[in-house]
């Protein structure tokens, strides 16, 4: 199975964090969903994934904005 | 005008306004907090004395104007089992500010209404060349301004990068807000400018594996600000202080400092253009005890 990509470049705080909880919501736990986002809501998505216990697995760079690998919570 | 009345003018605290007989009181108020109780007691105490309205100040205070000078000592008694004191004027420590701080701002790194009552417990209206006043914000966001005051603090986060477990992602630098952080020549280590660190923690928060890590958090102080006339922002002193304790310590130097350089009404900053600010530094990290 492919890993679900969740773009929210368009998108600004607090929605970008709102948008990765609601996809984090529609896959079990322990597994895997990509986000790519811009570099403005790094920080935010960054830690407030940390904080509820999710992992970003991978970085990646991608023509100016960035893609997370995210491992939900297990 | 009575004795009582004559006492409490000399004081200070009372403003004498520009209408004859009349003053604007000053209360003490710490970090712009206040009980309700005490908003009682400033309530009725407008409402008998004044003109049923209160002025907040540019610096969390509260003044009762439009009181007859009269009416001082019976404002000052009616006020005093809420424990709701006069300010102070002239050249003394002035009013401590802070924002809410750690326990009530998500941001917040440190306490700042509690270091605030701390450094008001110790220092407010105490003599000092000229007017010192002090401000405390609860993290970089820096809601209070720290840089205004003759002496700043911020709540500091201080980052390290650990080696091993980085996977070079490039998170921590795209986060930084000061550019603080940068590959080395080789570009196997990344490294950090304290200089340009402003104890934000971004890169800490955001670091996805944990390699950049809380070296120190804690409290970091500004010196000689000021606004007024001719403003100048407070230049950040010492490295970062970890306990209230000795950020009150640091306070207390730093206030010594002022009564042996400082010439009477002669504003900190500008003292310390006289003497420049390691003499402070140096003064300080002896008087202080301090890292
Ligand atoms: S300075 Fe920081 S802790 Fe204080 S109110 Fe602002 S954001 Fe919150
Ligand atoms: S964010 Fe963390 S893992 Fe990524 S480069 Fe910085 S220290 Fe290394
Ligand atoms: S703490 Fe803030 S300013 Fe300092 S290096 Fe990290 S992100 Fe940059």
């Amino acid at each position: 199975m492919t890993t679900p990509v969740l773009d929210i470049t368009g998108d600004v705080c607090p929605m970008t964090f709102v948008k990765v909880k609601m996809g984090l919501q529609k896959i079990a736990p322990s597994g895997k969903i990509n986000v790519r986002l811009k570099e403005e809501a790094l920080k935010n998505v960054i830690s407030s994934l940390k904080t509820e216990g999710h992992r970003v697995t991978n970085v990646s760079r991608e023509e100016g904005t960035f893609l997370l690998e995210v491992e939900k919570a297990g | 005008m009575n004795e009582a009345d004559f006492k409490e003018l000399k004081k200070g605290g009372m403003m004498r306004q520009a209408e004859g007989g009349l003053f604007s009181v000053r209360l003490h108020v710490t970090g712009g907090r206040l009980s309700t109780k005490q908003l009682r007691a400033i309530r009725e105490a407008a409402d008998r004395f004044g003109r049923g309205e209160v002025h907040l100040t540019s610096r969390q205070g509260v003044e009762i104007p439009n009181v007859p000078q009269d009416s001082l000592s019976a404002l000052k008694e009616l006020l005093a089992p809420s424990g709701v004191g006069v300010g102070v004027c002239g050249p003394t420590v002035r009013t401590v500010t802070a924002c809410q701080g750690c326990k009530v701002c998500p941001s917040g790194v440190i306490d700042s209404p509690a270091l605030a009552e701390a450094v008001d417990r110790r220092f407010y209206g105490k003599p000092v060349p000229h007017k010192f006043k002090v401000g405390i914000s609860g993290c970089t966001n820096n809601c209070i301004k720290a840089e205004e005051n003759d002496a700043g603090i911020k709540g500091w986060i201080e980052p390290r990068w650990e080696g091993p477990g980085c996977t070079r992602c490039g998170v921590c630098e795209a986060v930084c807000p000061t550019k603080a952080i940068s590959k080395s020549g080789t570009g196997e280590e990344l490294l950090i400018d304290r200089s340009l660190c402003i104890g934000c923690g971004d890169c800490i928060a955001s670091c996805p594996t944990g390699t950049m890590r809380e070296e120190n958090r804690g409290y970091r102080l500004f010196a000689g600000g000021k606004f007024g006339r001719v403003p100048f922002l407070g230049k950040r002193i010492l490295g970062v202080l970890k306990t209230e304790e000795e950020a009150v310590a640091a306070v207390a130097a730093v206030l010594e400092f002022f009564r042996a350089h400082g010439k009477s009404r002669e504003r900190f900053g500008d003292t310390l253009r006289r003497t420049g600010f390691p003499a402070l530094e140096s003064y300080v990290e002896e008087k202080g005890e301090l890292p």
